[in-house]
């Protein structure tokens, strides 16, 4: 791809990203323009879903050349259900103080988890496809335990938690939601920094250790920071799976694999495809909201293997 | 320059890249313990190619990775030491030590899509760079250089998984140049060509020998090994059985203790003049 055309496909994801912003932003809204109601409602809502919508997506993207995976997202690899059960514990112990959310203790879960997975990886029999069974069960753990903790302790309020478990963007607020935006953006760049280890991943682990590469230590750092993310989008929004996944496979048809170009426009395509499926799950059964990751699992599932059937792809 | 037990190889080149008393386990529950290298010792000096022969599972590729530093010394069951002009080289930094000793291996696979101009350029990784600055001037020279050496400039823009066995290849050598090392270790990189490419390889390579560059070469065909190795390595179930020149090694004795059981016959290649193996296909009791 020319260069003209790669400047042209970032100009139109940045348009379509503003344009899906300003429509979320007035979608199904008051009649007259309540300013108030704007900032405080609206906008940190669709400020989370941006933000999220590109962490969920970098982080698939890095996961996937990290374990050398296309399948490899936070949610198949169980990440997400880890810093599910992190911020309900910590939620049963009353850490509302934690910023949007409760991303310390959701951190600590997805930590936690990826590190089992880390440790997987790092026997060398393990396949890809050991990895991708692991993160099954390892997502079949979490909510398990998730269940086991509601139900044992049945405090007040964790009830509630059930909405936000697949994916609920009405809790956000605005200093929440700049704060957490405000993270996920750097730990964006600091994960776009080490495009050139991600790219030599491409060529498998030994490829990249053959290139100069020390595995092993980008493995261990760029682990550490998706969970990072990914326990603070998981405490922002709840459990979206899909948009890791289908994001990063077409900004890869679009822009190719090398990830200086990718993590941008997986940013910016995750961005949009969660505002768009805000959007969504608040018009599709009106007046009542459906939860996100209930609108990018139906939305998202269909399309990709419609998308699939038609090009005879392998994903 | 330190030379730990150096033995010098007639043909008074600096020594390059040594290997002394490497010793090599795997263990693993899965597959048991297999002892796969015992007390190897090699020497590699300037613009000398070295073939290093041996049966399945003799522990070629093993050997390989040890120098390229790929497989770590540091584990149970592991010992020896690797030195680069004189220098420990295994404890460099990754980058360091692939900006000077090159590891080819025999293929390798995509799960993503690349062209083989970006394979070629991924060569280019252990150079560094700024944080946005994706390829040089420098870079886009050396890829150019390199795979119009290897033959697959013609091909840049493919996709690798669109490529034959043997074009993949030629991009492999090619990334291996790109990455600036002047010691290559080829693992059967040559094996999947047709002849010409073969030829035509094998003395784009010699150029380079000539040039100072050093190249280990693993392979299967002995006869490619015999026409264009300066000095043999014979490897047997981990074990050295003979280094030492083309003519030397060659003999009929050492080859069938290498390839017991295979009706073999030495001649001479009426071309060249090299040593040449013929055999028939039938197993010897």
């Amino acid at each position: 791809m020319e260069v003209g055309e790669r400047v042209k496909v970032f100009t139109v994801g940045s348009i379509a990203w503003l344009g899906s912003f300003l429509l979320a932003l007035q979608l199904g809204a008051v009649d007259h323009l309540e300013l108030e109601f704007m900032a405080q409602i609206r906008l940190p809502r669709v400020l989370t879903a941006s933000v999220v919508g590109m962490g969920l997506s970098v982080s698939g993207a890095v996961l996937q050349a990290l374990f050398v995976n296309p399948l490899c997202e936070p949610y198949t690899l169980g990440i997400s259900s880890g810093a599910a059960l992190g911020a309900v514990i910590g939620a049963s112990y009353g850490l509302h103080w934690m910023f949007a959310g409760l991303a310390g203790t959701a951190f600590l879960g997805a930590a936690v988890f990826a590190a089992i997975l880390y440790l997987v990886s790092l026997r060398p029999q393990s396949k890809n496809v050991t990895l991708l069974l692991m993160g099954v069960m390892l997502s079949f753990l979490g909510s398990s335990l998730m269940a086991l903790w509601m139900t044992l302790t049945d405090s007040n309020g964790l009830q509630g938690l059930i909405h936000w478990l697949f994916g609920d963007l009405s809790r956000a607020r605005l200093k929440g939601a700049v704060i957490s935006g405000g993270f996920i953006f750097l730990l964006t760049l600091s994960l776009w920094r080490n495009w050139r280890e991600l790219d030599a991943l491409l060529l498998g682990e030994e490829g990249a250790e053959t290139l100069g590469v020390d595995v092993s230590r980008v493995r261990r750092k760029l682990i550490l920071i998706t969970s990072f993310m990914i326990g603070i989008c998981v405490s922002s929004a709840g459990m979206i799976g899909f948009v890791g996944l289908v994001v990063p496979h077409f900004a890869r048809k679009l822009i190719g694999s090398l990830h200086l170009r990718l993590i941008p426009l997986c940013a910016l395509g995750g961005a949009i495809t969660l505002t768009l499926a805000d959007c969504f799950s608040r018009v599709l059964i009106r007046p009542y909201e459906l939860p996100i990751g209930v609108v990018t699992a139906l939305i998202g599932s269909p399309l990709f293997v419609w998308i699939m059937w038609v090009r005879k792809e392998t994903v | 320059m330190d030379h730990v037990g150096s033995k010098g190889n007639g043909l008074n080149h600096p020594l390059v890249l040594g290997a002394y008393g490497i010793s090599f386990a795997w263990s693993s529950y899965a597959l048991g313990d297999a002892l796969s290298l015992e007390e190897v010792s090699l020497e590699l000096s300037r613009g000398e190619m070295v073939g290093l022969l041996g049966p399945n599972g003799s522990g070629k590729s093993t050997l390989m990775k040890i120098l390229a530093g790929i497989l770590s010394l540091k584990r149970p069951g592991a010992s020896g030491q690797v030195r680069y002009l004189g220098q420990n080289f295994l404890s460099m930094p990754w980058s360091h030590r692939a900006r000077h000793v090159v590891y080819v291996p025999p293929d390798f696979r995509l799960e993503f899509p690349l062209s083989a101009e970006e394979v070629v350029l991924l060569g280019r990784t252990c150079q560094g760079g700024g944080f946005l600055r994706w390829r040089s001037p420098e870079d886009q020279k050396k890829v150019e250089w390199a795979m119009k050496l290897c033959l697959c400039w013609d091909f840049r823009k493919r996709r690798i998984d669109c490529l034959s066995d043997g074009q993949r290849q030629l991009v492999s050598l090619a990334r291996a140049l790109a990455q600036g090392g002047r010691v290559l270790l080829l693992d059967e990189t040559l094996s999947r060509m047709d002849l010409s490419h073969q030829a035509a390889i094998a003395r784009m390579l010699k150029s380079l020998i000539q040039e100072g560059w050093s190249i280990l070469l693993v392979s299967h065909d002995v006869n490619l090994v015999a026409r264009w190795a300066d000095r043999v390595i014979f490897l047997k179930n981990g074990k050295q059985l003979f280094q030492g020149t083309v003519r030397e090694a060659f003999t009929s004795e050492n080859l069938k203790v290498l390839y017991p059981q295979t009706d073999l016959f030495l001649g001479s290649n009426p071309m060249t003049g090299a040593p040449q193996v013929f055999f028939n296909g039938e197993t010897t009791r």
